[in-house]
Order: structure tokens, then sequence, then C-alpha cells
């Protein structure tokens, strides 16, 4: 049965359900469920970013007063990670970060265990650390993982060696060719960017507890399946032995999509019996935080004088301290980011993570895209001032069109992005310049593009009609603040049945309720929970319309679902409610359920072209430009964003309001990203900021209202043509920053944040431009191998 | 030591050492958890509790400080049902996101308004300066905010 809702019915903003509670303060968190009677949890971090344990000796801290246990690597030998499973819970013979657990201890109050975890003697040799990923690429540098060769790899093709964690490339046509051609220019810039930290509220927490022999863990995550899987293998039991709920979350932006803690409070519930709760206090969850990785990069480009870019060739150092994690992943994002928006008639790239003895970086809201698309934008300008072009028509001409191929051989369909600039280009006209409010001040403009993704994955859901007419939606779908689970699923779900948003009741995550999820991220929960929703509610109406049918004597053709209720077309007021079918359908053939699964089906690359990459093509790309106006202080450096303005390319805005909060929101992240969020590792490998006083995230104060317009109709695969709206926001802030005080200073910009003391430094001295000398001016110096096959060719 | 309080308009008691900070006798003796410690240095404003009407970082207050006063958290402003003005305009304009930082938000953000029911824009942001929010980007907190006077404008 082929009966398909239309899409408008799920369009509406819907306001949030969960707003009233959140501003009454009545909604629990993870870190609000502790209660009375629970165990409370401490870990014991290493000090020093390198070195080899002698001795770990707990006894005096086993008899401090309260403790009930403690746990160190002897209780979980295993590894895990994402590509690699290179990451002990516990450092055992060898710390390679500085605040990498050591031991944990469970006691009845939380000073207690912070008092023994504090008294656990550690006994080390401390090792030259390797803080740097210049230090980690010199040929002497010691090796931060001895014994990388070893590792169990979980996904082939990516080259490995000694620090290179990992390593992905492209190589499409032949760049030598086009750096020599008689008639190009040819632009080189280095780039780069420190860390970002995510401070969401709420910091990682998680509740464990044993009952009936299977462990539950309540747990502020993004990832209910991760956490499921990772768990149950450091512990060595059955995964079906874990149970995952998830409260709502005080903010992940990707911070939560991984495992971390959750293992070591389900260990202390296992050796005490008890429930044990851990969360990390603000300075831990600062100095462990998976940050959004610190990179260099280098471009190089032959252009020709009407724009079009014949050759392109890049490399992308990312650092992903001391285990490889999320990086390994991520290395692929450099075809679909860096190597995306512009047609380009040849590409190299290269993308490596790198060990250091520095905390393991992470996820963070649209990843390395946001430098990335820093880099290549501010290299885009380059390339406009050398050719004499102006910026916008650049971007007017060698930007993707309907039918051009990406960096890995995809094909992009629809005219997509120019429509979009120029979309840009009639705001900017509407809404006329700043200029006049810098005064004394250096002012400057710049409009850039990004193209970042929705990482499909599969999901599944089950809806259940009830014989009151409700639905019950369950997922492992987890609200993290976005609103997905109380806006877009129920709207959807609610236009698929013909009943109101506020009639779906939607179930939190449990992986004992729900089907298999990758979690919540890359703005797939919309896309992915909702195309297998909208299965879901097929399976239901293939249940429910033969009955309907019957009632009303009529062909299920004839059908039509709404405002409750189930009608003959063209006849307003017949027919019956959902309810009254529902309850005869129960009657007859039992209640009225119906599941559905999704996952991408892949997009097709050109063969060969992509080594190393975890996804060679990309299911459903979003784009968006970015404009923005600046005033640049010559005498103090402070930059000033005078206007914002955002065309987002989000297919179907189901909820246009929330879309704005998320631009709003997601713009703020990347303003603070662009100026003044700065993370710096200090001499003995610690992460220096440690508290909202030394890590500036934005004030009310800093920020403007961010003017904006949903690009839709741009093809996706996602349901109803929806494209994931929460994560890109962030994408092209830092290089539409960059790229604006840039052209209000005249001087090359290349490195994030914009702090007063840089901007300054770039106004008064005269530096050469940045260089990176680890990596080399020869793109194939930057790899470790390739194939033959590309060789030769 | 037994710290008496008046939360919310009611006795309440505390077994708990005199200098411990507010927010710990609120949120783990009291089981009031709408009220939030993410900082715990006076920094982002999510512990704000009201003392005598006074707008108060609860982290940096140790409880002996808040003796015999009247303490009102959260739970004390209102509710789904009876949401004071504030909530009401926070709510209808759809801006709260994960929601930590907002019980701090309200209580600021309720005695600012009230004492100065139609400042301007620039007014309410410099007031906000002391609430950190990781998610909204604040603006569309300020248009609602905005809107609780221009709506007494327009019945009054
Ligand atoms: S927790 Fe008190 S100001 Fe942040
Ligand atoms: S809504 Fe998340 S911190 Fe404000």
């Amino acid at each position: 049965m082929s009966r398909t809702a239309d899409p408008a019915a799920a369009v509406m903003d819907l306001p949030r359900r969960d707003a009233p509670d959140k501003l009454a303060g009545r909604t629990r968190y993870t870190v609000d469920m502790a209660g009375p009677g629970t165990l409370h949890a401490a870990i014991r971090r290493a000090d020093i970013p390198r070195g080899r344990i002698i001795r770990v000796e707990s006894g005096v801290a086993r008899q401090m007063p309260g403790v009930r246990a403690i746990v160190t690597a002897q209780d979980a030998p295993g590894t895990h990670g994402i590509g690699i499973s290179d990451h002990p819970l516990f450092a055992g013979k060898e710390i390679r970060y500085n605040g990498e657990p050591i031991a944990a201890v469970a006691a009845d109050t939380l000073e207690q265990a912070r008092a023994a975890a504090a008294a656990i003697i550690v006994e080390v040799e401390a090792l030259p650390p390797v803080l740097t990923m210049a230090e980690a690429l010199s040929p002497s540098a010691p090796l931060v993982h001895e014994g990388w060769k070893d590792y169990g790899v979980l996904f082939e093709g990516g080259a490995r060696k000694g620090n290179i964690a990992w390593e992905a490339k492209v190589v499409r046509g032949d760049t030598d060719a086009a750096f020599a051609r008689p008639d190009v220019t040819i632009v080189e810039g280095c780039y780069e960017v420190g860390r970002q930290s995510h401070m969401p509220f709420e910091p990682r927490a998680a509740i464990a507890t044993f009952e009936d022999g299977r462990l539950h863990l309540v747990t502020s995550t993004q990832v209910p399946w991760t956490v499921r899987a990772v768990t149950s293998s450091l512990l060595g039991i059955p995964s079906s032995q874990v149970r995952i709920t998830v409260p709502p979350v005080g903010a992940g932006f990707g911070l939560k999509f991984d495992c971390t803690i959750e293992p070591v409070a389900a260990l202390l519930a296992w050796k005490t019996g008890r429930r044990v709760s851990l969360a990390n206090s603000r300075q831990e969850e600062m100095a462990t935080c998976l940050c959004r990785e610190n990179a260099q990069i280098r471009i190089r480009s032959a252009v020709t004088t009407e724009g079009e870019i014949v050759g392109r060739e890049a490399t992308v150092l990312m650092d992903c301290g001391a285990y490889g994690g999320e990086q390994i992943f991520l290395t692929t994002m450099t075809a679909h980011t860096l190597g995306s928006n512009y047609r380009l008639g040849s590409v190299r790239l290269s993308t490596r993570a790198i060990y250091t003895n520095t905390p393991p970086n992470g996820a963070f809201r649209a990843c390395n895209g946001v430098y990335n698309t820093f880099a290549l934008e501010r290299h885009t300008d380059e390339i406009c001032a050398a050719i004499g072009m102006d910026p916008v028509e650049f971007r007017r001409r060698a930007v993707f069109r309907d039918g051009s191929i990406g960096s890995t051989g995809q094909v992009f369909e629809g005219e997509v992005l120019v429509p979009m600039i120029e979309r840009m280009e009639a705001l900017k006209q509407k809404s006329g310049s700043r200029e006049a409010e810098a005064g004394g001040r250096l002012y400057g403009r710049a409009t850039t593009v990004g193209s970042w993704f929705v990482f499909v994955g599969p999901s599944a859901a089950t809806v259940n009609l009830n014989a009151d007419g409700s639905a019950t939606l369950v997922t492992s779908g987890v609200e993290i603040g976005s609103g997905t689970m109380v806006q877009a699923l129920p709207q959807i779900v609610a236009g698929q049945l013909g009943i109101r948003p506020q009639d779906v009741v939607v179930k939190a995550a449990d992986t004992d309720a729900a089907g298999y999820d990758v979690g919540v991220g890359g703005g797939r929960t919309t896309v992915s929970l909702g195309a297998a929703s909208v299965k879901a509610c097929e399976d239901v109406l293939s249940k429910l319309l033969p009955v309907a049918a019957e009632m009303l004597q009529t062909s299920q053709d004839n059908l039509v679902l709404g405002k409750g209720r189930i009608e003959i077309a063209g006849r307003k007021g017949s027919g019956a409610t959902i309810a009254s079918v529902a309850q005869r359908a129960q009657a007859l053939h039992g209640p009225v359920t119906g599941s559905g699964s999704f996952t991408g089906q892949g997009v097709p690359s050109m063969a060969g072209c992509a080594m190393g990459h975890f996804i060679n093509a990309i299911d459903i790309p979003i784009f968006a430009v970015h404009d923005c106006e600046v005033a640049v202080d010559p005498d103090t450096g402070h930059v000033e964003i005078l206007s914002y303005k955002v065309v987002q390319d989000v297919g179907r805005a189901l909820n246009p309001r929330a879309i704005h909060g998320q631009i709003q929101g997601g713009v703020v992240q990347g303003l603070g990203y662009a100026l003044h969020e700065d993370v710096t590792i200090d001499a003995k490998g610690r992460i220096a900021q440690d508290s909202f006083e030394t890590y500036r995230i934005p004030l009310a104060q800093d920020v403007v209202p961010v003017e904006f317009e949903l690009f839709e109709g741009a093809p996706s695969i996602g349901p109803l043509g929806v494209k994931g709206a929460g994560e890109v926001p962030i994408l092209n802030v830092g290089a539409a920053v960059a790229c604006a005080v840039a052209n209000a200073t005249g001087k090359p910009v290349s490195r994030l944040p914009l702090t007063p003391p840089r901007v300054l430094g770039l106004l008064v001295s005269d530096e050469p431009p940045l260089d990176h000398p680890h990596i080399g001016k020869d793109w194939s110096s930057n790899v470790i191998a390739l194939p033959q096959s590309v060789r030769a060719g | 030591m037994t710290m008496r309080l008046f939360i919310n308009g009611e006795e309440r008691s505390a077994a708990v050492h005199p200098l411990t900070p507010l927010v710990d006798v609120i949120r783990d003796e009291l089981l009031l958890t709408g009220t939030k410690s993410v900082c715990r240095e006076g920094f982002c404003g999510a512990c704000t509790v009201h003392i005598d009407g006074v707008p108060t970082m609860s982290c940096l207050l140790p409880v002996i400080a808040a003796e015999g006063k009247a303490v009102t958290t959260i739970e004390g402003v209102g509710g789904p049902g009876n949401m004071n003005a504030v909530q009401h305009a926070l709510e209808e304009h759809d801006v709260v996101q994960c929601g930590m930082c907002f019980p701090g938000m309200v209580m600021s953000m309720t005695a600012y308004m009230e004492r100065r029911p139609a400042a301007p824009r620039a007014d309410i942001k410099a007031a906000m300066s002391g609430n950190i929010c990781r998610c909204t980007g604040y603006e569309r907190i300020i248009d609602a905010l905005l809107s609780i006077a221009a709506k007494e404008d327009t019945t009054a």
C-alpha cells in the first residue's frame, strides 16, 4: 500500500512540550537523579602527560571512611575505539595524557570518594611527552602508542604508521598536469585552528545499577547503543545484559557522541552491588573534554583567470590526542568539506589523524567541517585577490552546479548553491550595510559558502496506535536540546496518521524498548529516525485502512486522514474518528502497531579515488551561505560583529521557528570559536582552561540577532524532503568572520580564534605568512603510501 | 550542625556544615534539583535563587548566610499551569533548548523585569550578562522578554 500523506501536514511551529517543565526546574537530567542512598564515584587521574606506571596501591584508600570499592585497569583490561581499538578504560601500564583515569572509587559521599581517590598511591616514571603534531611527526619522536601495529582495526583501509593514527586520501585526476599548465595562477596557503570545548551545562554523568542481574545505566549521552556496546565489551558481559536509558540531556554538541565514563560507573556498581552515580566536575569536564580538534592545513590551487579551479592539493593534520576516537572517522570528512563546494578539475587530499600525549579530542557540531571551511574560504579569498576577481563573483562561477562532481566523484544534483548565493545577495541588498556603525574602526564584510552532510545510518521506530486515537512513538532518539524529539518527530508522525502532534507520545530512549540507532548527531535524527517513523506509520496504516474501508463501505483509495478522522475524500464530515477505527481494528485483529526501519542506501562515488574513507560519498549534502560584517578596533584588536546573515539549505522546514532557534544558537557558538574560545595546552600537556572564567564562551552582550532565510526544495532522501537543520548553522561562521576581518584589515588571516592580541599582532607586525614546515610543500610527501595504480596514473 | 532555612515559604532544616554552598543544600539535602550547579564559581548564573527577593548565586553563598532569610528557588516561582510572565514569554517564543540555564535565567530575569518592566533591548542584554546560555544564542530570549512589556502596553 502506498498512501502518501501530504508533507505540508507536518509543517508547523509546534511549541516544545518540554518547555514548561524546563522553565520550572522540574525536568530531571541525569545529574539530578542520584538521590539519597546512592554511592558517589570519583576518578583518580594522571597528572603527567606521558609515563610508565610502576605501582598503583589502593590499600590505604580502601580503608578510608565510606569507601565501598576501588577499581583499576585490572578490572577492565580491554580496549575500545571507533576505527582502531586503542583506548583502555584506565591507564594500566602507560599514561598517555594528563588527566587519564587510573582508578575510580565509590563511597557513601562524593567528598569521601574524592578523598580516597586522592589517597591512592600512584608511582610513575615520567617520560618525555609528544605535545604537538609537529613533534609527533618528527622522525625522532617517541611513539604515543608503541604497540600501534598490534591494535585491532575495526574498519579496514586507512594507512597507519607510528604517530599517524589514520590517513585518508583522495586522488582524482592529474594535479601535476594541472599545476604545470601555463595558463594558471598557483595560490598556496597554510591555516591553523585551536581546539573548541563544548561546555554543555550538564557534564557527562551516569548512574549505574544492577537490576535482576542486568546492568542499567541512566546516562547523559547522544549514543545509547554505543554506550551499550562499549560498556558490555569492557565489562565482559553480553550486550543483551546492558540496558541504557537516557533522560533529557543538558546539551551535547557532539561531546556525548562517545562512551566515556559510563563503564566506570558500571564497574563500581558491579563491585558494590549498589547504585552508583558518577558525574564529571566542571574542571574534569574541561580537562578531559573531547574537544573539536586543533588542526593544521596546507592548500594549494591552480586557477585560471576565468576562475576555474583546475587543480587542488591539500593536507589536513588533525590532532586526535592520545587516542584515535572520533578523529579516525572524521578524516573522511575533508573530502566532503574542504574538497566540496567548488568544482575541481583534479584533486588530491591527505588527511592525517595524529597521536599526541594530550587529552583525546572528539566530535563537535559540524566537526572538522568548521575549520576546513575556514581554511577553504580564506584560501578562496586569497585566490580571488591573486586573480583579481570579486569574491562573490568567483563563488558564483566556481561552486557546484546541477550535475557537478565532488572530490570523490559523487554527482551533486540540483541547482542549490548558486540560487542560495543569489538569495544572500538579495538579503544583503534588502538589509543594507552597517558600515556607518564602524565609526573610526576598520570595516570589513565577507560572504562564504560551506558544505556539510547528514550521516544517515540505521534507525528503527515503532508506532503504537492506541485505541483512544493517540499514538506512541518508540525510538532510541535522545532529546539533547535541539527539539527533534519534541517537535520534528511528533510532527512527522502526526502528519502521517492524521492526528494532532500533541497526541503523539514520544518515549525517551531505552535500549530495552527500541531498536538500534546510530545516535543523535550529525543532523541525522530528523532524517533517519524520521524516515523510520514514516515507515512505522505506513505499517500502522496498512492495518488501519482496510478496517476503515470496511466500516465506511468504500475502497481504501478513497480514504483521507486528518484532524483525528478518517473520511471519504471529498465528503467532509463523512467517516469515523481514528480512535473508533483503532478500537474496531483492535477488536478484530488486536492492537494496531507498526514498525519501521531505515538506513541510507549509499551514493555512488568514483571507484578508486577515495582511500581510508568511512564514507566515500554523502547521502544528504547540506549547503550554507553566510555573510558577516565586522568592525575591527585598530587600537585594541577587538572585533565587533555588526551583522550576521545565513541562507541555509534545509530541504523542507518542518518547524521554521525551531530552526531559527538552531541558527541563532549555532551561529553564536561559531562566533565564540571565531573570536575568543581559546583552548591551549600547557607544558604539562594539560588543557590550560579549566573554568568559565578562563574559557570565554559568548555572553548576551557579545551577540547579534542573526538574519536568516531558509532555502527549501533542494533534493533530499530525507522523509518529506527534510535535511537536518541543527548541525550546520555553525559551519561557516569561522570562515565568514575570518574573511571579513581579512577584508577589514587587508592582512592574511590564517588562524582562529581572532582574539584581540592576535588581531593586534596581525595589524602591527609584518610577519611572513603562516607556514607549517612539517607539512611538505610537495603533496606526496604527506602520505604514507599510495597504491601502485595511483602512483602510476 | 542543623541549619534552618525558609525555602519557598516552608521552614526546612538540614544537618550540614555551615559553610556548605547553599546550592548543595538545596539540591542534595532538600532535593530541590531545579536549581542547577554548573560552574560553582559565580560565572554562569544557573544556580540563581532569590534571597529576600534579591537574585543571588547560590554556589557562592555559604548556607549559614541564608539562615533566617527567605529563599526562593525556581520551584517557588511557578510551574506549568501557573507560570509567571517571564516563564510564559519564554515558552510562547519557543526559546528553550537543553533547558539547563533556564531556571537561573528565569530567577534573574523575573526580578529584573519586575523592577524594569519597560527596559529597552540593550539594558535587558546587559542585565542578562550574568546568565550564560550555551545553546540559544540569547537574542530570542531577549525578544521574548521584550514581548512582556509590549503585551502589557496593548492590554493596558
Ligand atoms: S553554578 Fe553558580 S554561578 Fe555557575
Ligand atoms: S538552553 Fe542549554 S544552556 Fe541554555
